[in-house]
């Protein structure tokens, strides 16, 4: 079988050629962004906009940094100015039920303007109305009818008075009404003298005083009645006065919201209730129970709640808008995004009112579109479901939160929803995505289109022009320096490296950011007009070094044997396993050594990391696998009578992945077999129960794991790393890796099988069955068919002399 | 009758008291007099003999404004009411005077209203009267009081009601030419503070008299830091003049009852107009 050959430098890393750029630094270029390798998010965000009917809101998946948001503020920069603009809404007191405040809509700018007016009405009604009612027509009015009551009242009772003097009987006032008694000369009769007068006297004027006295009643009970007919006398010319007073003002401003229909009727109703409470306008002393509490309201007080029972609360303003709104919420918790009720504290009570109401995200956002970040939502308690039941009722209904769950017990509002219409986009990964899908089956009917934003875009020419503009956007965006094509072409470069894969760019638009800002603080720190290639490579060195503790310590500890990886010698049943360690964002790999040993068994392999619960449930998948590899590999004509045993030596943390189980199976094959495997070899792969071997992540990082290892201790040209074959596309690796494996003092081997893999370890052919179905005896596997025949004897040797020993 | 006293030799202030809103302005408006002329003020309060008789009388009943039944009538009851008010109005007294720092007494009398009050006050140089009195419900025109004291001619009489001050009034003095009409125009010439307005009505019977009338008084009246303004009007009795004065919305009303209008014809015009009067 031929071996596969060691990849060459050229593969091992695809370099971005700089001449390829037609501009000398970014400078040239312009700051817009070519969405290239976005073109299926972007057809989801034009439908998603265009379309009106319900439910086509948009949800934008792809990982944190991509550049969702830039991509749709992009997009939406270039759509929404061409929209109509929305509608103005405001909240008014609902004065026949002012727990219920009324909603109202305006062409857009005029919400402030009848503000303004309604301010201006409210401050010349504290001029008008009190003139009337100070003027001598009103007063003399009011004077008339209390004095038409009281000369009414008194006439009445002088009559009587007069109908008892003629009786010689006295209407005597006492301190709570009257009295009658009998008179004479002026005085009432003293009682002696009365009773001296005869029977029948006494009978006649105590008749006559039942007589006045029903009469006095029924004029008593009358009065009752002239005070409410006086009240209500006085209450009419009240109307009148405040009727006259009031119109004109009110009638200006109807005119200049006529073709309003919903003011018009505001202003109807606005009138009336000025008329009936006109007094509110006019000047008041202080109660002083209020001055006796030290509280000294006067005049400003009543004018604020005059002021505030007439005012505007202007919840949507578009005056200055242009097109559609745009926003996105920041913190999208539920009061931010519905809006709320606030209270204020009145001697310890919480009071509210209209003009608390507070608009909320989906005010501002109504008519036009609306971002929100998905986690942020999601973490906000009630937001997700406020903003469900909003777009699902397709209005804005605010509830106050505290009243809804009665954490607070004080009066509240119900104010009129405000219709909605808009579309939201709700930006998150791809998890949040599948998971709302999975268990919100509201999810899948609001938000039916999803703008799936790829996270690499392909290396080719439109990719690395892509980048440029990127690079150049964000130059001009931040104020930094340019960047030579030669920077250019080394951020594409990382930009592969991210990916990893050397046919694709990251589309993580933040660490492209992050690095063009590293980049240019060294490029400024070297005095540089414009950034340079090393300028990139220093940042991007740096950014290593900053993070490189961890490694720096497992390497130091590897050096120095304490932590136990051999380089250079040959060991039976020991390997060395290629492990990645992703400490705070930066991963790094580093050669772990795994280990098999073989013993008089049933067949099977004991992963101890799985015995003792450090193992993943796919790093156990992985040495499952193996068995059945073994299995039928070498146990198709007699049972295996081994049990084999594999661990990751000196792990403490636990290990997860099966990009070791191939490496496991060398670890196996050697031990079995006997043969020793070079220690100068690190692996990395899965396997499948064919022998395969397949792609696994962080390639790049384990290669230069090893490399670093073995550099420290010194190359001597044998080093190297068996990879899967299938990963070589994914190589972008270090300059220094590929300048040693240039200068043949590292090689890398890209294996698409076991044997092929067992045979760099060994240099001993793993072996193929000849035509009588055996292994060749100087082959791995004849050698470890030959091992597990003797193994098999001495199982059976050892079953029979135990068995004879029983019997 | 002795001679009328100037108005700032006035030493001797009656006010009846009855805890009624018309006898509390009147008791104000006596203090801020007693004050500014040092004189001595005395608060007269009379328990009602015919509340007490009445009481006392075997089928009397009280009739209320908002209790559907007569009440049956308590004498007890009746008496600590009295003594009651008899404070109220003493505590009154002693507060208003208090603030004024004048000089005070109080008197009870039980009796007859208008008789005790007159009587009592025959010592003072001024009476002070609440154009009303006690009453459930407003009185046209004049209380008992205030009737017996113009019907006794009862001089210089101060007829008040709620809502005006001694300090801030604006005066009108009715002016014939008469005896009585000069001596109310003295009077109300030595009310007249500083800064104040004094209007004079001048009733002439012809244009020409009243002219004259307004040229005499011109040359023979100054009053330093004050405004006269002189009105005229044709002498005739009752309504006009009636009208005018609500018209001119004149405060305190200066008159005697000794004018070329009749006697008769002045009692009504105080009877009839809501305005505290003087009468001299």
């Amino acid at each position: 079988m031929a071996l596969p050959a060691k990849l060459s430098p050229e593969i091992l890393y695809r370099t971005c050629n700089p001449q390829e750029f037609n501009f000398s630094t970014t400078a040239e270029l312009d700051s817009t962004v070519k969405a290239t390798g976005q073109e299926r998010a972007f057809e989801a965000i034009t439908f998603s906009m265009g379309i009106k009917q319900d439910g086509f809101n948009l949800f934008a998946l792809g990982p944190n940094g991509t550049g969702k948001q830039s991509a749709i503020m992009h997009f939406l920069g270039n759509t929404a100015p061409g929209a109509t603009v929305p509608s103005d809404w405001c909240y008014v007191n609902n004065f026949e039920k002012p727990r219920h405040p009324k909603a109202l809509k305006l062409p857009a700018g005029k919400a402030c303007s009848l503000a303004r007016d309604m301010e201006h009405l409210v401050e010349a009604l504290f001029t008008v109305i009190p003139a009337a009612f100070s003027s001598e027509e009103y007063q003399a009015q009011e004077k008339n009818i209390r004095e038409n009551f009281q000369e009414q009242q008194a006439d009445t009772i002088g009559e009587l008075e007069k109908k008892a003097a003629e009786e010689h009987i006295a209407l005597i006032r006492t301190p709570a009404g009257f009295a009658f008694a009998p008179e004479k000369e002026g005085e009432v009769v003293k009682p002696e003298e009365f009773m001296m007068l005869k029977k029948e006297e006494r009978d006649s004027i105590e008749e006559k005083i039942i007589a006045l006295k029903t009469a006095m009643q029924s004029i008593m009970a009358q009065i009752p009645k002239w005070q409410r007919e006086t009240q209500e006398k006085i209450k009419e010319l009240n109307r009148n006065i405040a009727s006259f007073t009031v119109k004109p003002l009110i009638a200006e401003i109807r005119n200049s919201y006529e073709a309003i229909e919903e003011v018009t009727r505001y202003l109807v109703t606005l009138e009336a209730d000025i008329i009936e409470n006109f007094d509110q306008f006019l000047e008041k002393e202080a109660d002083p129970r209020e001055q006796l509490l030290g509280i000294y309201p006067g005049r400003f007080s009543q004018k604020g709640a005059s002021f505030k029972r007439y005012q505007i609360n202007v919840i949507v303003d578009n005056s200055i808008t242009e097109g559609a709104p745009v926003v996105y919420e920041d913190k999208p918790a539920c009061q931010n995004l519905v809006g709320d009720i606030e209270h204020i504290s009145q001697m310890g009570t919480l009071l509210t009112d209209f003009t608390l109401i507070k608009r909320g995200a989906l005010h501002r956002a109504n008519g036009g579109y609306l971002l929100i970040d998905a986690r942020r939502l999601l973490a906000e308690p009630f937001a997700y479901e406020a903003l469900k039941k909003a777009l699902r009722t397709r209005q804005i209904r605010i509830e106050s939160l505290a009243q809804l769950y009665s954490l607070v017990s004080t009066v509240s509002l119900e104010p009129e929803p405000i219709p909605l219409d808009l579309k939201v986009i709700l930006l998150g990964e791809r998890r949040l995505y599948y998971l709302l899908s999975v268990y919100d089956p509201d999810f899948s009917e609001l938000f039916k289109v999803a703008a799936d934003f790829d996270d690499e875009l392909p290396y080719d020419s439109d990719g690395k022009v892509s980048y440029a503009h990127i690079i150049s956007s964000i130059v001009n965006r931040d104020n930094l320096h340019h960047f030579d094509r030669g920077a250019v072409a080394r951020v594409v470069e990382h930009g592969s490296r991210l990916a990893e894969d050397a046919s694709k760019l990251s589309a993580h638009i933040q660490s492209i950011c992050d690095l063009v800002h590293e980049s240019d603080y060294y490029a400024e720190a070297a005095a540089r007009a414009v950034v340079q290639a090393e300028d990139v490579q220093h940042a991007i060195d740096a950014k290593t070094f900053r993070s490189s503790r961890i490694r720096e310590k497992i390497r130091e500890a590897t050096l120095k044997h304490s932590i136990l990886i051999e380089t250079d010698s040959e060991k039976i049943g020991q390997i060395n396993g290629l492990a990645i360690y992703s400490p705070g964002g930066q991963s790094f790999g580093h050669p772990g050594r795994i280990t098999a040993r073989v013993r008089l068994g049933k067949g099977e392999v004991i992963d101890i990391e799985r015995e003792v619960e450090m193992g993943g449930p796919i790093h156990s998948k992985g040495v499952m696998i193996l068995s059945g590899f073994l299995g039928a590999r070498f146990a198709l004509d007699q049972p295996l009578s081994l049990s084999a045993s594999l661990v990751f030596e000196q792990s403490y943390s636990g290990v997860e992945g099966d990009s070791a189980s191939s490496a496991e199976l060398y670890a196996l094959l050697s031990a079995i077999s006997g043969a020793a495997i070079h220690q100068c070899f690190a692996v990395t792969g899965s396997v499948n129960q064919f022998g395969e071997v397949q792609a696994i992540g962080g390639v790049n990082e384990k290669i230069e794991g090893f490399f670093d290892l073995c550099k420290a201790r010194g190359l001597t040209g044998k080093h190297g790393v068996v990879i899967p074959a299938s990963n070589v596309n994914n190589l972008m690796l270090r300059h220094d890796v590929v300048e040693a494996v240039r200068e043949g003092l590292f090689s890398i081997f890209p294996v698409s099988n076991v044997d092929e893999g067992i045979e760099i370890l060994t240099d001993i052919p793993a072996g193929e069955l000849d035509k009588n179905g055996h292994y060749p005896p100087d082959t791995i596997n004849g050698m470890a068919v030959a091992r597990l025949n003797e193994m098999a004897e001495k199982l059976k040797k050892f079953i029979s002399s135990s068995s004879d020993n029983n019997e | 009758m002795p001679e009328q006293p100037k108005f700032t030799l006035i030493r001797h202030i009656a006010v009846a008291l009855d805890c009624s809103p018309h006898s509390i302005a009147s008791l104000t408006i006596a203090a801020e007099l007693a004050h500014s002329m040092h004189a001595e003020l005395t608060g007269i309060f009379v328990e009602d003999i015919n509340l007490l008789r009445m009481a006392e009388l075997p089928f009397c009943h009280e009739i209320r404004i908002y209790t559907s039944e007569p009440e049956h009538i308590d004498a007890s009851q009746f008496e600590r009411s009295l003594k009651l008010q008899a404070r109220s109005a003493e505590e009154s007294l002693q507060r208003i005077a208090g603030e004024f720092m004048i000089k005070h007494s109080f008197r009870v009398y039980r009796g007859v209203v208008p008789a005790e009050v007159i009587s009592a006050s025959i010592e003072a140089d001024l009476l002070v009267l609440g154009r009303s009195g006690r009453s459930p419900t407003c009185r046209k025109g004049l209380g008992s009081t205030a009737r017996k004291a113009l019907a006794e001619g009862k001089k210089p009489l101060l007829l008040i009601r709620p809502g005006f001050s001694a300090k801030e009034w604006p005066l009108l003095v009715l002016y014939d030419g008469s005896k009585g009409s000069k001596q109310a125009l003295e009077a109300a010439l030595d009310l007249t503070h500083p800064g104040m307005t004094l209007n004079v009505l001048i009733l002439g019977e012809t244009r020409v008299e009243s002219e004259e009338m307004e040229h005499q008084l011109s040359e023979t009246i100054t009053l330093p830091g004050s405004i006269i303004e002189y009105h005229h009007l044709p002498l005739k009795d009752g309504k006009p003049l009636m009208r005018y004065i609500r018209m001119a919305d004149s405060g305190l009303l200066v008159l005697s009852d000794r004018m070329k209008i009749s006697r008769q014809a002045v009692h009504e015009l105080i009877n009839e107009i809501d305005y505290p009067v003087l009468l001299v």
